[in-house]
């Protein structure tokens, strides 16, 4: 019986106006968004390498001398752009594109005995690269034609318009009461035109996917790995499911309400609401967008109104310069571990600047996820690997190479049998070459477990979306007079 | 005649479902919109005034006339609560310096305010883009059943039978529908207006009331083109239903597909990169000779005081204290500093005149194409207009950055007539520190209201308009030819 329902309301479908304008409307979108896409991810790959070989060039130039490696650190650390933008923009160009791994840029000198002693605090990863003001942004202000916009926005309004009068118009032509007349359970005809919307329109999304797809592999820009075919299923799965709630939305007003045009009034309304303002209006709301305490990151003004500095020089640390003796001096004891706790004090001041930023940006998140195209938004950019939970992972693995970096300084030292082994001051340090090959390079991984594991929780608030717009449909429908 | 079927027309729409869900809507997007933007408009002011504060003390500071680099701040505009335009986004500072004429797309003009550089993740809106969508998406629910509804219910057949012209009919369904729509209208803005006087940081001079109700206009402008196309559908298409899908289709092609498609494939074709790196290379090259010039001039205090460079831009000097011995130096130095200085000035000039060229090559041309490609959409007509008359559009930007540019030549004037280049107190306090009692101030005046009228708000606005007829005749004609 249910297949009878699905197969009659699926061909009238079809044969509708309004599925062929969904078609269209797809379809045309989804060729834009490949014809803007054309090209751009080769430009981007070619960027990245580019800017990865420099960073590497200024390590391979550091190395030469052991030293200014501990105090420049690798350089630049590059995000490795996602060959999957196209489906997910993920505002990257509001992102920054890298992580300035550097040294702390103080070059301070202190005067001991009478002679200048510089030194400058040894590298840390500083977060604060933004992108500079650019054309962009006396460009008015657009969404872009990725996948998200044609699935959170276009397909969620096909939705409405494909079942606003599911139920009301059938109430208003007096077909329902015909259909009920037969041995048909009410719960059956519901779920028969749930399942005929998703398949209709399943068919309208995936045709806009596949011209897409097509378009872009035409052209020669779509290499991608397995894993990449895995993401992009995820978003075609995440896809449906949102497309669900919205036809679950549509048919649980149309059974609200006995007029079919009250019931497209009423779910315009809440779409335009709950798709468009919400996102935009909430979080910004809730999040209320200003940071309380330090307004720029440690600089040497803060050490010195912090009293770091003062309370080493208290302690005599300009009484004497680090030297290479052997046994070490205290003097040189005493600027390792001024440096140790200036770079830790550094570390941690730069970090929790960082977080208070990034904890205002997730707050926002996670009122907006009262829209389920916020939610919707943001499973499919962490599967495009775009966006700002990529960005949160990018500072992960930048985080864990700084470590790993670090634990190389302090081996590439012990190999040095000349070296005094106190790090990080000068003169208690190696200062032989070292070998280019032997450096760690940042490769900025991206897994597929992080990416399902970031949207997973997204996923199932989405189907709790759907579920209860489902059930509150059935609910109503049973006990709707016919 | 016509009163009676205004009448009628304008209690049958008061009294709908849809009226109620319109006012409710509106006030109540309204009402969230102004909060979080009056707030956000607060702790832009704040910043603001902390900025200025911060940079008087800063000028005061300077001991020598090398060191004064002042900072001109651009106060927040109340207005970007209807339309923010660039306000927000284009820099609102500018730092005067011997070496570079000020430009709208430097680095170091970050725009201040918010401390969050992520703040750009999250959407903004304002209550322009409101009711850009609300408006539009109302106009048109009121339109659909306009005629195809009365003619479905056989009342349109019944009123033809008085003696009443159809083109009465129309016009009395426009004028009804029209009043239902302005009402909500009209109170969201009092209650916008209404909660922004609330804050103690914004007041409206008469010229700002006076765009305020220029937006107000244009919105009911807007509102009316989209009820007209409404209307035309409805005429055209003889059921309701379908009229209503048709328009929810034009309505979500005008306000969300259009604009963005086109702006996204402006943007994504129109290249620049490759024009500005011309630029880059070109400016590099005057960079370059500067460097050259300047490594063959001596300066015999380089090693005394303290002084602050930045590339080619800024040289500063501050000497408190000059050894006796060194005194014959003086008039080297002061030589020194002459040079040097014109050698900035004309490096300034020169990379001014490739910039600006450069820019009006690019990101000007481009965003012009943007926005006359947004000319083709009321929605985009719309945007431009409330921009220019909320005065946050790219043109006032351009403006300040004009008067900072003028701010800057009216300082080196001063300076040529207190023959500053060539005194000692351009790199040395030892005999007192320059008073900056008759310095130049700057203040920026931004053009009145009819200044952004009669060159940018008016004739998108008048574009607007001119829909409205045409639609209106349109409907008309094929409402004429219909048999009902």
């Amino acid at each position: 019986m249910l297949w009878y329902i699905i197969k009659r309301e699926l061909f009238e479908q079809i044969s509708s106006l309004r599925f062929a304008l969904a078609m269209l409307l797809t379809v045309f979108l989804m060729i834009v968004n490949a014809l803007g896409h054309i090209g751009a991810s080769k430009v981007q790959q070619a960027e990245y390498r580019q800017n990865v070989s420099k960073a590497l060039a200024g390590i391979e130039r550091d190395s030469r001398q052991f030293y200014n490696l501990v105090i420049r650190g690798p350089g630049e650390l590059y995000k490795k752009p996602s060959p999957l933008s196209f489906c997910a923009h993920g505002s990257e160009n509001n992102l920054p594109e890298s992580v300035l791994g550097w040294s702390a840029g103080w070059g301070w000198n202190s005067v001991i005995d009478g002679k200048n002693y510089p030194f400058s605090g040894i590298w840390r990863l500083k977060y604060t690269s933004f992108p500079p003001i650019r054309a962009a942004d006396i460009f008015p202000i657009f969404l872009r034609i990725d996948w998200t916009l044609i699935i959170a926005n276009i397909l969620s309004f096909l939705a409405l318009i494909f079942t606003f009068d599911a139920v009301a118009g059938e109430m208003a032509q007096g077909t329902l009461r015909l259909t009920l007349s037969n041995s048909v359970a009410r719960r059956t005809l519901l779920t028969g035109k749930f399942l005929s919307n998703l398949f209709s329109l399943g068919a309208v999304f995936m045709s806009g996917v596949l011209v897409n797809l097509l378009l872009l592999y035409l052209s020669g820009n779509l290499q991608l790995n397995t894993q990449e075919w895995y993401r992009i299923g995820g978003i075609f799965v995440v896809g449906l499911i949102y497309i669900s709630v919205f036809i679950a939305l549509g048919l649980f007003i149309s059974t609200l309400l006995n007029t079919p045009s009250t019931s497209l009034v009423i779910l315009l309304l809440v779409w335009v609401i709950w798709v468009i303002l919400v996102p935009s209006m909430l979080g910004t709301i809730m999040s209320g967008l200003n940071l309380p305490s330090i307004r720029k990151g440690p600089n040497p003004i803060y050490f010195t109104r912090s009293g770091l500095y003062e309370r080493y020089k208290a302690r005599g640390l300009e009484e004497g310069a680090p030297t290479r003796q052997r046994p070490p001096t205290p003097a040189t004891m005493l600027w390792a571990e001024f440096l140790n706790e200036e770079l830790q004090e550094g570390k941690r001041l730069n970090k929790m600047f960082l977080r208070a930023q990034i904890n205002q940006i997730q707050i926002a998140r996670e009122v907006n996820r009262i829209s389920p195209t916020a939610v919707t938004q943001y499973a499919i950019e962490s599967l495009a690997g775009t966006g700002f939970q990529r960005y949160l992972n990018f500072l992960k693995n930048a985080e864990r190479y700084a470590d790993e970096f670090n634990d190389f300084l302090i081996s590439a030292d012990r190999a040095d049998p000349d070296s005094l082994h106190i790090p990080f001051v000068r003169e208690g340090m190696s200062d032989k070459p070292v070998p280019f090959e032997s450096i760690p390079k940042f490769q900025d991984r991206v897994r597929l477990e992080d990416a399902f594991k970031g949207a997973i929780l997204d996923v199932m608030l989405l189907l709790l979306f759907f579920m209860v717009l489902f059930a509150a449909a059935h609910v109503s429908f049973q006990r709707k007079e016919i | 005649m016509i009163w009676t079927l205004i009448r009628h027309e304008l209690l049958i729409n008061l009294m709908t479902f849809r009226f109620l869900v319109t006012l409710i809507s509106y006030l109540l997007l309204v009402l969230a919109g102004s909060i979080v933007l009056t707030d956000n408009y607060e702790r832009r002011l704040a910043s603001y005034n902390a900025a200025v504060q911060e940079h008087k003390e800063r000028a005061a500071r300077a001991e020598t006339y090398s060191d004064f680099t002042p900072f001109l701040d651009r106060a927040p505009n109340p207005l970007s609560l209807f339309n923010q335009g660039l306000d927000k986004r284009a820099g609102n500072s500018i730092q005067i310096r011997l070496g570079e004429v000020p430009f709208l797309w430097a680095d170091v003009y970050r725009s201040a305010g918010f401390n969050n550089p992520f703040r750009h993740l999250l959407a903004d809106i304002d209550l322009v883009s409101i009711f850009q969508i609300l408006s539009s998406l109302l106009a048109l629910m009121f339109a659909y059943d306009a005629i195809a509804g009365d003619r479905e219910n056989g009342t349109l057949r019944l009123i033809l039978v008085n003696p009443v012209g159809r083109g009465l009919i129309v016009l009395s369904k426009y004028l009804g529908a029209m009043l239902c729509l302005t009402l909500p209208l009209l109170m969201s803005f009092l209650l916008a207006l209404l909660l922004q006087f609330q804050s103690n940081a914004i007041h409206y001079t008469p010229d700002e009331f006076l765009r305020v109700g220029a937006i107000f206009l244009t919105t009911v402008i807007y509102t009316s083109t989209f009820y007209l196309l409404g209307l035309l559908i409805s005429s055209m298409i003889h059921r309701t239903a379908t009229s209503l899908i048709v328009s929810m289709f034009i309505w979500v092609g005008l306000t969300l597909l259009y604009p963005n498609v086109s702006l996204f494939l402006v943007n994504r074709f129109m290249d620049t990169s490759e024009r500005m790196e011309q630029a880059h290379q070109h400016i590099e090259q005057f960079a370059e000779r500067f460097y050259r010039e300047e490594e063959k001039l001596q300066n015999p205090f380089e090693h005394l005081g303290r002084g602050w460079h930045s590339s080619y831009t800024h040289r500063s000097k501050t000497i408190t204290s000059i050894p006796v011995e060194s005194e014959l130096d003086v008039p080297a130095v002061k030589a020194y500093f002459e040079t040097l200085t014109a050698l900035q000035m004309n490096t300034a000039k020169a990379v001014w005149r490739v910039r600006e060229q450069a820019f009006s090559e690019t990101y000007i041309r481009k965003s012009r194409t943007a926005r006359n490609v947004l000319r083709f959409s009321p929605t985009g007509l719309y945007q431009l207009s409330t921009a220019a008359w909320a005065g946050t559009d790219i043109a006032r930007m351009e403006d300040f950055f004009n008067a900072g540019r003028q701010y800057r030549g009216t300082l080196l004037d001063y300076f040529y007539d207190q023959k500053a280049f060539d005194s000692r107190q351009w790199f040395a306090s030892d005999k007192g520190a320059v008073r900056w009692v008759d310095v130049p101030r700057f203040s920026y005046h931004p053009p009145s209201v009819s200044g952004d009228a009669s060159n940018r708000a008016l004739p998108n606005l008048f574009l607007l308009f001119l829909l409205n007829p045409v639609l209106f005749m349109t409907a008309f004609a094929v409402f004429c030819r219909q048999e009902i």
